[in-house]
């Protein structure tokens, strides 16, 4: 067998739908025997943070595939509300939340990391990540990590 | 009673009558959807018919309704059974109230205006939200509906104090059902107290099977590229008929694949292939956690490089398409 294949995804939006391409893409390179490390970083960063991972919201503003208008997206609570909405799609799909999400990849054997800037921009601990986190690294940490690795930035 | 103005006053006034004490009635009771629901007939009936009249018999004088209110009586007193009598002379003073209230000149003309308004409902534009906020500038229209915001935190009060009072009588319903919990509870207790059975956690218990996930993709039929003592296989390693799937070559195909098959493995592999049978398409990791029990690290362990593909090899299924 050659060396094994490596991705390295780097997840830097919170949004819904944002972080679920990284989550998905990571999850097939396991499930295809592909080495998955995931790095969150800046707002990315939410998405293993503890108090933010089961309240994502979807950005319906400026998105021109939303359907809504851009002076309606953006009024106050229509974020969460489409938030809302599309966890309750995704769990009546029985699709994952975030949350199981990153339980399948650990469990599948993907690697979670998280910005130390990013930690220190936003005055987190690491008590305050999910426990599905491995460490908290650098980019350049990042970089070592995922040497021969093809990367991917969402 | 032969002035057709003071039969029309009569019936009227009856009418009334039988409509304060449906809301006095109604009041009795504690459901808020069993006002609403008889309430909006109740409403309709005041406002669609009975406006046009009550303005006539009031500029005929309210002496005439005085005159009236014997004969009345007697006609409430025909068309109701005695517990709705017993009921209306509880609420006596409340009704008396109601009507008084509700004839005073002023209220009156306020409501065959609003009656006539409903008369000409059909001359009336549709209105959509911009209309309504352009309405609001009208001094009347303001008025009006400080007036309805008023009645509506009346009626708000009132229901919210008809609940409280349903709550109490439930709380008393509780506390009674539990003092009285034990006694009942005594002639199952035996039932009760036998432990529920505990799952093994050794073996793992194959579930019913939910159905199958929206994202599970319906197998396509595989193309033979090769053909390995008799068995034909695609290109992916797979076999192309899963009816050609035997045991014996489920353990060469997992020789192949670098598994060594243990009760585990099996349990996965009889797990999949039920599936397939039962949904026609092969089930991916995400599927297999729910239908063989296992969980997703555990998948992992048994079949360490890529489970999901492994295991349908294994198993003589197609490639799981899907994403999770």
């Amino acid at each position: 067998m050659t060396a094994n294949r490596k991705v390295a995804i780097i997840c830097s939006k919170a949004g819904l739908d944002e972080c679920y391409p990284a989550l998905i893409l990571a999850n097939a390179a396991r499930q295809s025997g592909i080495d998955a490390f995931v790095f969150f970083t800046f707002w990315g960063l939410d998405v293993v943070t503890e108090e933010k991972v089961d309240h994502l919201h979807v950005n319906l503003a400026g998105n021109p595939a939303s359907g809504m208008p851009t002076m309606l997206a953006g009024l106050p609570g229509m974020e969460s509300l489409a938030g809302r909405m599309m966890r309750k799609q995704m769990t009546e799909l029985s699709l994952p939340s975030v949350r199981e999400m990153l339980q399948i990849l650990e469990e599948a054997g993907a690697e979670l990391y998280g910005c130390e800037l990013a930690m220190q921009m936003f005055k987190r601990k690491k008590e305050e990540l999910v426990p599905q986190v491995k460490d908290v690294i650098t980019a350049g940490d990042f970089y070592d990590l995922a040497e021969g690795a093809q990367i991917i930035f969402t | 009673m032969s002035d057709p103005t003071k039969t029309d006053l009569a019936a009227i006034a009856a009418r009334l009558d039988a409509l304060t004490a449906q809301v006095a009635r109604l009041a009795e009771r504690g459901r808020q959807d069993d006002l609403y629901d008889e309430l909006v007939p109740v409403m309709r009936a005041m406002m669609g018919s009975a406006m046009g009249r009550l303005d006539a018999m009031e500029r005929d004088g309210t002496l005439a309704f005085v005159r009236e209110l014997g004969g009345v009586g007697q006609k409430v007193l025909a068309s109701f059974s005695a517990a709705d009598v017993r009921q209306l002379g509880d609420a006596v003073v409340t009704i008396l109230e109601t009507v008084r209230t509700l004839t005073q000149p002023d209220v009156m003309r306020v409501a065959a205006d609003a009656g006539e308004a409903i008369q000409h409902a059909d001359t009336a534009k549709p209105m959509g939200l911009f209309g309504m906020m352009r309405a609001t500038k009208d001094d009347d229209v303001q008025r009006g509906m400080a007036v309805m915001m008023e009645v509506l935190r009346r009626v708000g009060h009132g229901v919210n104090a008809m609940a409280a009072k349903q709550q109490h009588a439930d709380d008393k319903k509780a506390k009674l059902a539990e003092i009285l919990g034990p006694k009942r509870q005594r002639k199952v207790l035996g039932t009760e107290r036998a432990a529920p059975p505990k799952a093994l956690p050794a073996a793992p218990v194959v579930k019913a099977a939910p159905p199958a996930p929206a994202c599970a993709v319906p197998a396509k039929p595989g193309q033979v590229a090769a053909v390995i003592d008799g068995v034909a296989f695609t290109a992916d390693g797979n076999l192309v008929d899963a009816a050609a799937w035997t045991r014996g070559l489920a353990a060469a195909l997992a020789d192949a694949e670098r598994v060594g098959l243990t009760d585990a493995h099996w349990a996965v592999l009889d797990a999949a292939r039920a599936d397939f049978a039962a949904t026609g398409s092969s089930p991916n990791i995400r599927r297999l956690t729910q239908v063989a029990g296992v969980s997703t690290k555990d998948l992992y362990v048994l079949f360490p490089r890529a489970p999901g593909r492994t295991i349908a090899k294994i198993a003589g299924l197609p490639k799981p398409a899907g994403c999770l």
